[in-house]
């Protein structure tokens, strides 16, 4: 007990009030006030930084060669982009592949991504992760796929119209209304009389 | 079940009857004197208590003490058992009143073939 309260005696002071007076000293010494000047004056720039660029179109294969060593990639393996003026320059061309695809029992650096360490990144990786885009072929055959299908509908529709041919009811008669069959309350001409009187009778 | 299916699709198409069409016999055929269905609401009252046109049937009466004791005792839904029992016995022997009806002409249009074709032996 006392130990404790000479350690609270020795640092009275409340280090949160520490942080806050220096941040507020911060805002003070800059130029501006108000909201404005609680953020940054210069934005950042825009992009990445030049070393982080895909570099230029390699044309030799000294070029090939270097840049398949950049991206951690044999040279046989190595295809960059096109060169078509669309800014990919020699970064490589990897198959449109999506991760789900790869093998889940082998012990990948980052299992979650299926990926390893220093592993070339597919250009649009963020749409092959495993909860986007899946490029994993289906179990089915599209032809036997569309077999199954069209034939349940196709014969949903034969029972539905052998049902309209054959109707299924109960035995009994039509159900009987009083007032000539309810002939004011379904629309009938007050002026005029039913066609027919409808009775009916206890049985 | 189903005995009247199979019997107007395969074995009797001719005399079973089918009732989505007018049954044709008289309905005092056979009958000494025939008592008239009796129907007790009116239909001022039918409409001052706004039953819907489908359940306008000789019912009727019976579903408006329903209705009414339902809404008197809102929101006590175990309240009206009695009126609804006396609404669904009085639908029960309407229903069993079209069995009837049905079977009548059954038996009808099975007598009329019999008649004819004891007319053509004789």
């Amino acid at each position: 007990m006392r130990a404790s309260q000479s350690v609270r005696e020795q640092q009275p002071v409340n280090m949160a009030g520490v942080g806050f007076r220096r941040w507020a000293q911060l805002l003070s010494e800059r130029k501006g006030s108000g909201i404005p000047a609680l953020f940054p004056g210069a934005r950042a720039a825009a992009g990445l930084a030049k070393d982080g660029l895909p570099g230029s179109f390699p044309k030799t294969p000294e070029e090939k060669a270097a840049a398949a060593k950049k991206y951690n990639m044999r040279v046989e393996d190595y295809e960059p982009y096109p060169d078509n003026g669309e800014g990919f320059g020699d970064y490589p061309k990897l198959p449109d592949k999506s991760q789900q695809e790869r093998d889940p029992w082998y012990q990948w650096d980052h299992p979650d991504l299926r990926r390893n360490w220093g592993e070339p990144m597919h250009w649009d990786f963020d749409m092959y992760i495993r909860n986007r885009v899946d490029t994993t072929p289906s179990p089915v055959q599209w032809s036997s796929a569309c077999k199954q299908l069209f034939g349940f509908i196709g014969g949903a529709l034969f029972l539905l119209y052998l049902g309209e041919l054959f109707p299924s009811y109960h035995p009994v008669g039509p159900k009987q209304y009083p007032y000539n069959n309810l002939y004011l309350e379904k629309g009938g001409d007050p002026e005029k009389q039913p066609e027919e009187e409808v009775k009916n009778y206890e049985i | 079940m189903g005995a009247h299916l199979v019997r107007r699709y395969i074995t009797e198409p001719d005399t079973e009857p089918d009732p989505r069409k007018k049954f044709e016999f008289d309905p005092e055929f056979g009958f000494d004197e025939r008592k008239e269905r009796e129907m007790v609401a009116t239909q001022e009252q039918m409409n001052m208590a706004q039953v819907p046109v489908g359940q306008r049937d000789y019912c009727a009466h019976y579903l408006i003490k329903f209705m009414k004791c339902k809404r008197d005792n809102w929101p006590n839904i175990f309240a009206c058992k009695h009126e609804r029992h006396d609404w669904d016995y009085c639908q029960h022997q309407d229903y069993v009143m079209r069995m009837k009806e049905y079977e009548r002409e059954r038996r009808l249009q099975l007598r009329k073939k019999r008649t004819e074709a004891q007319a053509e032996a004789a």
